[in-house]
């Protein structure tokens, strides 16, 4: 029964069976391995992702940095003041047309009202008055200048239109050391009214100290000015100024002869030196009391020639405060307050040394006025006025005791319209009546290019 | 004068030592600007904004102080598409600042470094009310937008500054980075608001709906900048409730009533989004707004 073939098959078989044993017992040391290399290749590849994600991020930022560079090297040349860019942005010609209308009555007659109301775009006159249509063109002529025109047209009290060249200057952009030189025909700068227009106020019409000391149109001729804004750490700007001091916009200096001042005719004089031009200056100063509140308080002097001798001269000087609040949350500019004064005083020395009538005529004058921002689009205001001369001045309309107290609600529908209700109280002595009552309805409506406000 | 020949080119020197080591001036018309400007700039800049962002650019009260700050800007950054319309060009004027001036190297408007939506083309008149031909300017709710808006202030920081150009651009790379790790979460949290219809105050909010992918659908304004009127109102309820519309987002300087009134009538939500850096406490920088603009979102989807 010795079967060789059976011993090896059983051998065979017993080796199987060990192999198999054994090949079990390889299998799992294999799979071990396995998986060590296979940790070691994970965390081999993570090592890889992350140096190459270094070196990515390195390269990105080689990238950055060249793009920047190469950036630089293309856009340098706007370095260089480009004007085609510049009116593009500016928006090129600026064209605007503004109109303000009023109608209204008065418990005076219109001869009176047009002394009371002595501002050329106040409304004067039962009924309808055309204060103002002015034409607004400006633009940034090149690298070195702005410029920039004003014309009005009204309607005078006989229906007849009349033209006016308001203003017509330069202003330069690029001077050093923060100056700027402004020239041509433009409104001096003296105190902060003076140089508004009529669609900037937010009054009906003007004050009546400065329809007094500046004429109904303001204070505006032809000449040059400085200003230089002061290396301080607040806002401080220096401006002097010299303008001709002749013509009917150049009232309290060579105003247009014929016309009187006190008991004075003025002459025809004309500028002779340099002593005979109108010389202005004015330091204004800017601060922010808080985040919400900001102030400016600004001096102004004027010194020039007046018309009722050969060697005569005026001085003003003023002083001016403006105080303005609007909350951190406010919606179209509103909630505000602010709060505006001025106060000026004149000195006017009429007729020449050795006229018998010589004397020094003083006068001065103040307004002072509150706006209420109380909710968008709505602006409740409040003015107070007081003009007054020495001397016996109580028939002269232009230097009698004169009060004003003038409540107004304005209502904005936007920006470029608006509609105004004035209530004026006038306490008169030049008058018989001795008080006036008018209430005014003003309609305002601007085309064109934003007007943009200055503070 | 031996001394005066001493002290004149000590101060010479003095004054070239003080300006060759001071940081460069940014202003910047709103407060997001100044802040990705000092994501990017860091220490190399020094940032100044004009109007805080709680209020609404378009009607920035100009101060002095303003003068005074564009007066001294090396860099003036502004939202453009004439946003600042309404006060910039006379404060420009007044600043005297060639530097900054429209055109030069210190002049840089932000909307020319994004795709700008809502660009009109043909008559714009003022009858369709506060409407910018050039685009709408509420561009810095994309976050996408964002980027391109950073990547072009580093550029013209190195520009303006190559000695530190490098520093803009790696600094813009981890600004890129930031935003790019953080969008994806924001969307995830707004998901909800996927092709949902929303009212909004102002078309102020069309830039985020495109990054959020939600539709304004109707304002409160009947149009940009006209105010709400009771029977504009009564159209609004009429299209909230034909629509069935869910939500209401505003700014937080609008007056409330209106949206009071609509959430009374109709029961639709109302978000405050904070539209700004620094429109409320908390908010300091581009992605604290998204942060929080995000949490308003949900806030309002909770209530």
């Amino acid at each position: 029964m010795d079967h060789p073939h059976f011993r090896i098959t059983a051998a065979i078989a017993v080796m199987g069976l060990f192999a198999l044993n054994s090949g079990a017992a390889i299998g799992s040391e294999e799979t071990d391995t396995l998986q060590r290399q296979l940790t070691e290749v994970q965390q081999h590849l993570r090592y890889m992702q992350q140096t190459y994600q270094q070196q990515i991020d390195a390269l990105k930022d080689r990238i950055g940095a060249l793009e920047i560079h190469s950036d630089q090297t293309v856009s340098q040349s706007s370095a260089l003041p480009t004007p085609a860019a510049t009116s593009a942005d500016n928006g090129g010609l600026r064209i605007g047309l503004s109109g303000q209308f009023a109608g209204g009555g008065s418990s005076i007659g219109n001869d009176a009202l047009e002394n009371l109301q002595a501002g050329a775009h106040d409304p004067n006159q039962n009924g309808f008055t055309v204060q103002n249509v002015e034409l607004s063109i400006g633009a940034t002529v090149d690298p070195y200048f702005d410029a920039q025109a004003n014309i009005i047209f009204q309607i005078d009290t006989d229906g007849e239109t009349v033209v006016e060249l308001e203003e017509a200057f330069f202003t330069t952009r690029s001077l050093p050391w923060g100056l700027q030189v402004k020239g041509g025909q433009y409104f001096t700068e003296f105190g902060r009214l003076n140089k508004q227009h009529p669609h900037s106020w937010s009054f009906v019409d003007q004050p009546v100290v400065l329809s007094r000391f500046f004429g109904g149109d303001g204070l505006r001729s032809q000449g040059a000015r400085l200003s230089w804004l002061t290396p301080t750490d607040w806002y401080s700007e220096l401006i002097v100024g010299i303008q001709n001091a002749k013509g009917e916009t150049v009232t309290s200096f060579l105003n247009a002869p014929g016309e009187d001042i006190g008991d004075h005719r003025l002459i025809d004089r004309d500028a002779r030196d340099f002593g005979d031009l109108l010389y202005s200056a004015r330091w204004l100063n800017g601060f922010d009391l808080s985040d919400t509140v900001s102030m400016n308080l600004g001096i102004s002097g004027l010194r020039g020639p007046n018309a009722s001798g050969n060697s005569t001269d005026t001085d003003i000087v003023g002083a001016d405060w403006y105080l303005k609040w609007q909350p951190a949350y406010s919606q179209r500019g509103f909630p505000f307050v602010s709060w505006h004064t001025e106060v000026l005083r004149r000195r006017y020395e009429a007729g020449d040394p050795g006229d018998p009538t010589q004397e020094t005529l003083e006068d001065w004058g103040l307004f002072t006025q509150a706006l209420w921002g109380f909710k968008p689009g709505w602006v409740a205001g409040l003015r107070w006025e007081y003009a007054a001369a020495d001397g016996d001045t109580a028939a002269d309309p232009l230097r009698d005791t004169r009060k004003r107290f003038s409540p107004n609600l304005t209502w904005y529908p936007t920006e470029y319209s608006k509609l105004r209700l004035q209530y004026d109280r006038d306490w008169i002595e030049h008058s018989p009546e001795r008080t006036a009552d008018t209430l005014w309805l003003q309609v305002e409506f601007s085309l064109g290019s934003h007007t943009a406000h200055e503070f | 004068m031996n001394r005066l020949r001493c002290i004149l080119p000590g101060l010479l020197l003095l004054t070239i030592s003080v300006t060759g080591h001071a940081a460069l001036q940014i202003v910047t018309t709103t407060q997001d600007l100044a802040a990705l400007a000092e994501a990017i700039g860091g220490e190399f800049i020094k940032v100044q904004r004009l109007t805080p962002g709680t209020r609404d650019p378009h009607f920035a009260a100009t101060k002095p102080s303003m003068i005074r700050k564009v007066f001294r800007a090396d860099l003036l950054l502004v939202i453009g598409a004439d946003m600042e319309i309404g006060w910039l060009p006379a404060l420009l004027q007044s600043a005297r600042n060639a530097r900054v001036q429209p055109g030069n190297a210190g002049y840089l408007d932000l909307s020319n470094a994004v795709p700008m939506l809502g660009k009109r083309s043909g008559t714009v008149s003022r009858a369709m009310g506060d409407v910018h031909a050039k685009g709408n300017p509420h561009y810095w709710l994309d976050p996408r937008n964002g980027v391109h808006m950073a990547q072009a202030i580093a550029t013209r920081l190195g520009e303006l500054d190559p000695e530190h150009a490098a520093d803009y651009g790696r600094r813009f790379i981890t600004f890129e980075r930031t935003l790019n790790d953080k969008l994806p979460g924001w969307r995830a949290a707004l998901a909800h608001l996927e092709s949902k219809p929303v009212i909004a105050y102002h078309t102020s909010f069309i830039y985020l709906a495109n990054a959020f992918g939600f539709r304004i659908v109707d304002e409160i304004e009947p149009k940009p900048g006209i105010a709400p009127s009771a029977s504009s109102l009564s159209l609004l309820l009429a299209h909230i409730k034909a629509e069935n519309i869910g939500l209401l987002i505003m700014e937080p300087y609008y007056e409330r009533r209106s949206a009071r009134y609509l959430n009374e009538q109709t029961g639709i939500r109302v978000a405050v989004l904070p539209q700004s850096v620094g429109a409320q406490t908390g908010i300091n920088n581009y992605f604290d707004l998204f942060d929080a603009i995000v949490t308003t979102f949900n806030d309002a989807k909770d209530n």
